[in-house]
């Protein structure tokens, strides 16, 4: 952690505002696409944002200055977003599923002609099963064992979700390309 | 998978996701900021009456006052933090309201070359003068020119520099929004100072027509409401390290605080007559007894202020001036009843004009009246004997977890003890007072002092505090210590409330 971390980190455990705003424009951003990623839409993605910092500034005390402040932040975040998900039943139906490969999975695949709002879109558009384990295994790297035990299924299920999450992400990779048979498609 | 695919399928998302950023909206953050409000209002009370709940056992009355004024004034200054935000968060409003005082100060100017205006009649160049004075003022690069018309169509544009001038401070200062808020109001002012203009080149126009239609031409040049609005949609992106270096320094590591606190102690001089007074050591029975006697504890409290700084994270270094009011009694040691007057003197009242005849007149006469010949008496009686001393401690503090809502301080260091009074109840419930002039107590007693104690934080500034402390005079109080000793020890609890700068 740098010396303006633990500063900012004092600041917010003496509940100082001008500290907790610091750290809601440092890491308010990055901390907002993951709610993006997590949630259907935008509406969606505020509120778990704001739930989140909310927590944060009520538990930072319980924060240990042994790493960076960021994992925890995102940590926070992520199972917000989580708990989100839960209330709102999202997570409730995650069943095993049969998943066919479809062939279209491209080995020379890349992402890098497309726009970070292109992504999130593409992520928002997968169902809540798909698009949670997708975003804990690809992105948190977390592992399918731990998946499952975090959000009570099985790792099978997870296993199949994330597969299906994948194929469908592809699919829709490779239909954006045909699409616009261009590198970046216009907005 | 095979790790190759998995290389180029997740790799490829978490490069491209892992440190994305989307700028949330300004809602979310005034969302959060009014829940913190809320909770910053709410919780205080509550949660002092939890904490107040583990404590009860040593609460007193005194204490709650001295916490509920604590409370009362830390809700006023969170009230003046909240309004301090308001005004910060909203500086749009600021903004706004300085754009209305450039404009009253357009007005007042305006008025000026009305009057300007009028007056041509009668002196021209005086009337030109006062205009000029009202455009230098708001923009130097006037040129002096014989025509109103040109004059007061400078006025109006002088002005309109001066407050595009302020707006301009507004940009560099505030956030973005606030721009935004502000070039959308521009025209609607632009707009209502045309209309000033237009007055100003009318009483003008019967000066110098040809002027005027320069004027409206220039003024004419302005149609902001006509101009196209052109929104921009902007995605930011974040980098927090290169963030990070700008931050300001939040707080010095030194902290001051000032705190106030009452303590009920128990106060025990420890008075001890080490050898028998002249006129008890005549017998064997009294030259025995007289140095029997015990000091007890009594209910003694102390009122307290503190200064103290934060030298670092846990270290801290804190002074205070203290008023204790020390009671005790003292039990044994009998006392002598004169054969001859029935006058009667325990033994501390006969010690004391022992060491110090000249301070107890009184007492020396009635110790006359025992040379010859008095009766010893052998009773366990009680004699009140109560101390007052101003006290000036300077103590070390190290605090254990200082960033959590209850914390605690071990402290250790040494006190000043300034004698004031001692009353002594005599044999004959007569109370016999001593004060520093007399010279028989030392005027300063040092004594060591430790404590520990438990600080919780009832908002950024303001803390409650419990304080255990032992305090041990490591000297005689006495400037003589031949047949008396005092080295009082004190046990205490006190209830405070503290302020940090």
């Amino acid at each position: 952690m740098t010396f303006n971390e633990q500063e900012l980190v004092r600041g917010c455990k003496q509940r100082n505002r001008v500290a907790q705003k610091q750290l809601y424009d440092v890491f308010g951003g990055k901390l907002f696409a993951i709610c993006l990623r997590y949630t259907k839409n935008r509406a969606d993605a505020e509120d778990v944002l704001q739930d989140a910092f909310i927590k944060i500034y009520e538990n930072i005390d319980s924060f240990r200055a042994d790493s960076p402040i960021e994992y925890w932040l995102r940590s926070v975040v992520v199972n917000t977003a989580l708990n989100h998900l839960r209330q709102q039943k999202y997570l409730k139906e995650l069943d095993d599923i049969d998943v066919h490969h479809n062939g279209l999975a491209d080995k020379e695949f890349t992402l890098g002609n497309f726009q970070l709002q292109q992504l999130l879109e593409l992520i928002q558009e997968l169902p809540t099963g798909c698009r949670t384990i997708f975003n804990l295994y690809a992105i948190e790297g977390y592992q399918h064992n731990e998946i499952a035990e975090k959000l009570g299924i099985s790792e099978g299920t997870s296993k199949s979700q994330y597969s299906r999450a994948r194929s469908l992400l592809q699919q829709k990779l490779n239909k954006e390309k045909r699409f616009e048979d261009g590198p970046v498609r216009k907005r | 998978m095979d790790p190759s695919e998995k290389d180029s399928f997740e790799n490829q998302w978490r490069k491209a996701l892992m440190d994305a950023s989307e700028a949330p909206p300004p809602s979310v953050w005034e969302n959060i900021e009014a829940h913190l409000e809320k909770d910053n209002k709410r919780g205080l009370l509550p949660l002092w009456l939890n904490s107040q709940r583990i404590w009860l056992a040593a609460a007193s009355v005194a204490a709650l006052l001295f916490v509920g004024a604590g409370i009362w004034y830390s809700a006023k200054n969170d009230v003046s933090g909240t309004n301090n935000q308001v005004a910060v968060s909203k500086s749009g409003n600021a903004g706004n309201a300085e754009n209305s005082a450039a404009d009253s100060k357009t007005a007042e100017a305006d008025e000026k070359g009305e009057v300007g205006a009028n007056d041509i009649t009668k002196d021209e160049v005086k009337s030109a003068n006062k205009v000029d004075n009202a455009s230098v003022s708001s923009s130097g690069a006037i040129e002096n020119k014989p025509s109103i018309a040109g004059k007061s169509r400078k006025v109006s544009r002088g002005n309109s520099y001066a407050s595009k001038e302020k707006h301009a401070e507004h940009i560099s200062s505030d956030a973005q929004s606030f721009i935004a808020k502000n070039s959308t109001e521009n025209p609607v002012e632009a707009a209502a100072r045309i209309p000033e203009a237009n007055v100003l080149s009318a009483n003008s126009s019967s000066v110098n027509e040809s002027k005027q239609n320069i004027s409206a031409e220039l003024m004419s040049s302005l149609p902001y409401n006509d101009l196209d609005v052109h929104l921009q949609k902007r995605y930011v992106f974040f980098r927090p390290e290169i963030k990070a270096e700008e931050l300001v320094k939040l707080s010095a590591n030194k902290e001051y605080w000032a705190g106030i606190s009452l303590m009920p102690a128990s106060f025990n001089p420890d008075l001890k007559v080490k050898s028998a007074p002249t006129n008890f050591s005549y017998q064997a029975l009294s030259n025995k007894k007289s140095v029997s006697g015990t000091s007890e504890a009594g209910a003694s409290y102390a009122l307290q202020t503190q200064a103290g700084m934060k030298l670092s994270k846990h270290w801290s270094l804190e002074m205070g001036v203290s008023y204790l009011k020390g009671n005790s009694n003292y039990q044994g040691g009998g006392y002598l009843l004169s054969a001859n007057n029935s006058t009667s003197a325990n033994v501390l009242e006969n010690a004391l004009v022992g060491i110090a005849p000249n301070a107890y007149p009184a007492l020396t006469d009635k110790s006359q009246s025992f040379n010859s010949g008095a009766i010893y008496v052998d009773v366990s009686k009680k004699s009140s004997n109560n101390y007052q001393y101003l006290q000036l401690p300077v103590q070390a503090g190290f605090t254990i977890y200082p960033e959590k809502k209850l914390s605690y301080s071990l402290l250790g260091g040494m006190m000043a003890n300034f004698f004031l009074t001692n009353d002594l109840e005599s044999a004959s419930g007569d109370i016999i007072t001593t004060t520093a002039n007399d010279e028989i107590y030392r005027t300063v007693n040092w004594a060591a002092t430790t404590g520990l104690r438990f600080n919780y934080r009832l908002s950024s500034k303001w803390k409650a505090s419990l304080t255990g402390s032992y305090q041990k005079a490591v000297s005689s109080g006495f400037r003589s210590n031949q047949s008396l000793d005092v080295h009082p020890y004190l046990y205490g609890v006190a209830w405070g409330v503290r302020y940090s700068f």
